[in-house]
């Protein structure tokens, strides 16, 4: 009857407020057969649409809305895909039209644009349609009193296209000049002899996103709803309708809608089988001898004389099998030759003479460190047989999938490596995966409460509370916590909650994924659209990781690890500083020290085993050796968690300690072999496989099919039909039901995220590498930290805080002593110091530091701020912030006077005679010295704190808990002297919050690290507590918090009853006044508002004081939440 | 002397409507045709929504007049000054 042929998804970007699968399942539901998806401009949603398809009956169709010029203004075509053919000309037309909308890298993009020309040239395989009914080719002239244009351009398109692929389109959007309009375009198809055809211009799927359509217009357009309203659609006829009313819409036009149906049927192209894609090096005929070659080479040197060497070769063999039956040999040796190029750009970055050069240029990580291929050619730095990794889960002979590959780089190779790839295989062949961020909360309320028309001012109130994790619907209450019921009772907030709780999940622009590359032997272009990336000189597909994997593209992860990085820094700094060239390869994996370390969760700033849920571990499970740590980082997932493997695996380790002699309890003993490492749980991801192939005879293909339907997209149907098999497998072997029942459920319970045993191995060494350099080149790697950030879980000033509580000298920016970034200054008989950089003050640019720098290493040190303003080359608020950061101290100051505040007065006489002449940014030339500054008052250690953190967010002396303690509450406890306090005690603490947590395995308990003057402490928040004191766990950088004392195990915690924000009295002088709202009806201002001009004395009042005023610039917790 | 704009506000009018919605007789005059037919569903954010279905008709007398139904489903009718 009718088929949907122009429909937007989320993937229009702020033009569609349903997402492609949300679009698919309605249509079945509503009877559809056949249905397209013709996004602005992309195929963002088009393999999405495919697979949702699958097994609804409904047949997807893909196309694109054109965004096209013909010398005038940007008209509208509607392209449908009809062949392989089409899809490939497609794919071409929409890389040109993206081609030039970066011409200025890291500014926002320019709409895409096609010439008409391009299309008219290359549209074999592609059905055009004349365009909707606002801005298609004809209707826009049309509308404009351009009759004749509108006609000259259908001649055009008619001459390319022929009367078999090319339809006029109608529509109906219940506009008041549908009726004239659709008439004039039938007439317009007659004269020409071309059929019309129906279309929806669906830009939602359910009603109650029609509303949501209307938002997001305003959203793109910068406006406001009111503002957006000739932009917008009018009405909610845009949302999809069943295939009879479109029928009775069209009542005019039956043959229009007849064509639907009959188009349709013509549109046959298969996105998920027609695509034609192939890897660089799969035709290679040589491929299977020349991997083979090189493995056995290696294999040769890697293991000669080790007692490994036979089974290595046995499994080298084996792998090397598999890998040809599957046709995979050109799959490996093009990653050979990546990591080769990876080899050249990292001597390269780091130089000849480096001490880094000991070091890989890069690292596996994932399954693929189980292969021993993967070993002997360099993409994996764990010995596979040694370790005793089990390579099903990476290659087996019936996966499905392309196996992933993941390669982490420190960060400076991973930026040169990748323009160096698109030069190797060429820009046509090569480009990033895309990413899409998606609507949360906090974007949600931002941009809904901005067009909405609401106060920027509230917005950001609630959108600071918004859980970024959280679903929108808990945005209702975060409304009504800020504001009061009362106004978030009123239409314009009601319709935030409601809006944001519909945007919740939907993608709002694209973006470049982390790491992930495509590599094609036939130009990608041809397969999927590319277009540049914000970034200079990188380019993406429009598809994400998901819809290239469904593609059966070869992606590789060349990921950015920033304490791979890191580790690189300060290998070179114990150089520079201490003249020790360490190779991290050749360290003792049994470093008593190092281990120590461990067991006392002093971990802070080293990979993986710093978070707060490791350290509550580490003093339980008192790891002894590398493989422990590698069980520990493995532990620590959703996966274990939910799988209940914690409690056991800590109580087992306990339990041997205490009796060597303890046997491990297994639920069966064919689990014995598979479980033992971790002492008869499951903890890493691969047991799952091996666990149903040994108890229910799985197959090693079904086994990771049971394992995909765990971990990506999980359905329940799927998984449940492998529990039956499951089940059904082990009772065959002998198993007892209520048995392998209990087994399969400790599987499934492991469905959320965990780590392959080969990418706990990767890490676990990382993790150990990294707390050996903690432990024995702690200031070296502190400075390596404060150089890589952000990373880690904790912020630059905590590390530096528990740095000097371990005796480490971190001292402060200096224009006479600090380097662009920060460095290691040796300190005769002594640990050497860190001092921050130059560019950690906030606001000043490399130029300019390097500017600074360079000078002084050109013509010595500045003498005095005169010398320092006309030397430097730097301009004038980049030394005033240099000055509030307390950079220019060093620079001479008589006893008694005031660092700091007389550098800024003195800057601000040379300021006055600079902003006479206008020139808000000259550099200052101070040819004279300035006069002596009048007698000032020095800053007192809170005004230091405040100027530090506004500055470079890193505070050196007192902490903030220190100086507000004389206004606290007495008796309050202190996070260091915690291990003195008997256990289940009442205590009251305050701190300033460093992190908040709050993971999905937890059920709703969030947990918070507080840090005083004299360490840090966790506090477990329970719902209830979260529930009645929301507001201040998840705002509050400064808490008191009351609770009681819980000690397990060597482990500290606070049970929260309350949490509060931690209040001090308001700072002398200080004065609250109250504002009146303005009378409504003498100003028309809406009612709805007023509250907002009342409301913020009341939250000063409510205040906290001093607490209040640094909370301002304190560097932001670091919070971690549920991800979708 | 004032020049307060002028303003036409909708005139409530009595029509009688077919089984699909549209109107047969406005103010006891018949329609001779419908001309076109559109919808405007607009500030739901406000206090005041707009949910109007509107028509363009042509009376048995030759006068060319738009009426809207508030809301779309309802029996409210208005003459709107086109």
């Amino acid at each position: 009857m009718y088929a949907e042929l122009h429909a937007h998804s989320s993937y229009s970007f702020c033009d569609g407020a349903s997402l492609p699968a949300e679009l698919a399942a309605r249509a079945a539901e509503l009877g559809y057969e056949a249905f397209a998806i013709c996004d602005h401009d992309n195929v963002c949603g088009a393999m999405e649409l495919a697979q949702a398809c699958k097994d609804t009956g409904l047949r997807p169709i893909h196309g694109a809305e054109l965004t096209v010029s013909d010398g005038g203004e940007p008209f509208h075509l509607t392209a449908l895909v009809e062949s392989a053919a089409g899809w490939h000309n497609l794919s071409r037309l929409l890389t040109e039209a993206h081609a030039d909308t970066r011409p200025r890298p890291d500014q926002p993009p320019l709409p895409p644009v096609l010439a008409l020309d391009s299309l008219l040239e290359r549209n074999e395989g592609i059905v055009c349609l004349t365009g909707c009914a606002r801005q298609g080719a004809l209707p826009g002239p049309w509308e404009r009193g351009e009759p004749r244009r509108a006609e000259g351009r259908a001649r055009r398109l008619l001459a390319s296209f022929g009367p078999e692929r090319l339809r006029v389109e109608l529509q109906r959007p219940m506009w008041r000049r549908d009726r004239a309009r659709n008439r004039w375009l039938a007439g317009v198809a007659e004269r020409l002899g071309v059929a019309c055809v129906a279309t929806g211009n669906v830009h939602a799927h359910d009603r109650a996103r029609a509303e949501l359509q209307d938002a997001l217009v305003a959203v793109r357009t910068h406006t406001t709803l009111e503002e957006s309203e000739p932009l917008r659609r009018g009405n909610a006829s845009s949302v999809l309708a069943a295939p009879a009313a479109m029928a009775a819409r069209f009542a005019e036009h039956p043959e229009a809608v007849a064509e639907t149906t009959r188009l349709a049927a013509r549109l046959s192209f298969d996105l998920t089988s027609q695509l034609g894609y192939r890897y660089p090096g799969a035709e290679d005929p040589e491929a299977d001898r020349t991997l083979a070659e090189i493995c056995r080479g290696r294999l040769d040197l890697r293991y000669a004389g080790l007692p490994e060497a036979a089974e290595a070769e046995r499994r080298l063999e084996d792998e090397l099998a598999v890998i040809r039956k599957l046709g995979l040999s050109g799959f490996f040796l093009l990653h050979f030759d990546l990591l080769e190029l990876a080899r050249e750009v990292a001597v390269e970055v780091r130089g000849p003479d480096s001490a880094r050069n000991l070091l890989p240029p890069g690292r596996g990580r994932g399954s693929s460190v189980s292969s021993v291929v993967c070993y002997l050619t360099g993409l994996s730095h764990v010995d596979p047989v040694r370790a005793g990794l089990f390579i099903g889960r990476f290659l087996n002979d019936e996966i499905s999938e392309m196996p992933d590959i993941d390669l982490d780089f420190p960060r400076d190779i991973r930026e040169r490596l990748i323009p160096r790839i698109h030069e190797r295989y060429g820009r046509e062949r090569s480009a990033l995966v895309s990413a899409f961020s998606t609507y949360r909360s906090r974007g949600a309320v931002r941009d809904l409460g901005k067009v909405l028309g609401l106060p920027p001012g509230e917005i950001e109130r609630v959108a600071q509370v918004a859980d970024v994790y959280a679903r929108g619907d808990e945005v209702e209450r975060d409304i009504a916590e800020v504001l009061g019921e009362a106004r978030a009772g009123t239409p314009r907030w009601r319709w935030l909650a409601r809006l944001a709780r519909e945007a919740w999940g939907l993608p709002r622009h694209l973006s470049q994924h982390s790491g992930g590359m495509v590599l094609s032997t036939r130009p990608l272009v041809d397969i999927c659209p590319v277009q540049p990336a914000a970034m200079e000189g990188r380019q993406i597909v429009q598809w994400d990781k998901d819809s290239c994997a469904d593609a059966g593209f070869l992606k590789i992860d060349l990921l950015g690890l920033g304490m791979l990085s890191a580790v690189e820094r300060c290998v070179e700094s114990i150089a520079e500083a201490r003249g020790e060239n360490i190779d991290l390869s050749r360290i003792a994996l049994d470093d008593e020290p190092t281990f120590e370390a461990i067991r006392a969760a002093e971990t802070t700033g080293v990979f993986q085993i710093e978070s707060r849920a490791q350290m509550q571990m580490l003093p339980r499970s008192l790891p002894e050796t590398l493989d422990d740590v590698v069980v520990q980082v493995a532990l620590v997932r959703p996966g274990p968690i939910q799988g209940g493997a914690v409690h056991p695996y800590l109580e087992r380790r306990r339990l041997l300690r205490e009796d060597p002699g303890y046997r491990i309890p297994y639920e069966h003993p064919t689990l014995e072999p598979i479980l033992a490492d971790t002492l008869g749980a499951i903890v890493f991801q691969d047991q799952v496989i091996q666990v149903a192939m040994a108890m229910a005879g799985f197959t090693a293909g079904e086994a990771e099919g049971l394992r995909r339907a765990m971990s990506r997209r999980r359905s329940e149907a799927a998984l449940n039909a492998y529990g039956e098999s499951f089940v059904a497998g082990a009772i065959e072997r002998g198993v007892e039901r209520e048995l392998a029942e209990r087994v399969f459920e400790q599987v499934r319970g492991f469905s959320g995220f965990g780590f392959p045993k080969s990418h706990a191995a990767a890490f676990g060494l990382l993790a150990y590498q990294s707390t050996w350099l903690r432990v024995h080149y702690g200031p070296e790697l502190l400075c390596a930290l404060f150089n890589e950030q952000p990373m880690g879980f904790y912020p630059p000033d905590s590390l530096t805080h528990e740095a000097q509580r371990r005796g480490i000298e971190v001292r402060g920016v200096d224009v006479n002593a600090s380097a662009v970034e920060c460095t290691v200054e040796p300190r005769p008989g002594a640990e050497p110091a860190v001092r921050i950089g130059i560019g950690y003050v906030k606001g000043i640019g490399a130029e300019e530091a390097e500017a600074l720098v360079g000078e002084r290493e050109r013509a010595g040190p500045y003498g005095d701020l005169a010398e320092l303003a006309s030397r430097s080359g730097i301009g004038r608020e980049s030394l005033e912030r240099l000055a509030w950061a307390g950079a220019c101290e060093a620079l001479g100051h008589p006893a008694g006077s005031a660092p700091r505040r007389d550098e800024l007065w003195r800057l601000g006489v040379a300021r006055g005679s600079e902003r006479r002449r206008g020139n808000a940014h000259a550099q200052l030339a101070l040819a004279l010295p300035l006069p002596a500054p009048p007698e000032l008052r020095p800053l007192d250690s809170w005004e230091r704190i405040v100027a530090d953190y506004s500055s470079t967010g890193v505070t050196l002396g007192e902490h903030p808990l220190e100086i507000l303690r004389p206004e606290l509450e007495p008796g309050l406890a202190l996070c260091g002297g915690l291990d003195r306090v008997t256990d289940r005690t009442e205590i009251r603490i305050a701190g300033m919050v460093v992190a908040r947590q709050r993971p999905a395995t937890a059920k709703g308990v969030v947990f918070m690290l507080l840090e005083d003057e004299s360490g840090v402490v966790n506090v477990i928040v329970p719902p209830p507590v979260y529930e009645s004191c929301r507001l201040a766990v998840r705002t509050a950088s400064f808490a008191l918090v009351a609770g009681r004392l819980e000690r397990r195990e060597n482990v500290l915690n606070v049970l929260a009853r309350s949490v509060e924000r931690l209040s001090t009295p308001a700072p002398a002088g200080g004065e609250v006044r109250q504002i009146e709202p303005p009378v409504h009806r003498e100003t028309g201002r809406d009612p709805e508002h007023a509250d907002a001009v009342a409301e913020q004395p009341a939250a000063a009042a409510a205040g906290g004081g001093r607490a209040r005023e640094i909370a301002a610039v304190a560097p932001q917790p670091h919070s971690f939440g549920r991800r979708r | 002397m004032s020049s307060r704009p002028q303003v036409y506000w909708p005139k409530p009018v009595e029509v009688e409507a077919g089984a699909d919605g549209a109107p047969l007789r406005i103010g006891g005059v018949e329609v001779e045709a419908v001309r076109e037919r559109w919808l405007v569903e607009d500030r739901w954010w406000t206090p005041k929504s707009l949910q109007r279905e509107y028509f363009e008709v042509v009376l048995a007398s030759g006068r060319d007049i738009v009426v809207f139904r508030e809301p779309p489903d309802g029996t409210r009718w208005y003459e709107q000054r086109g």
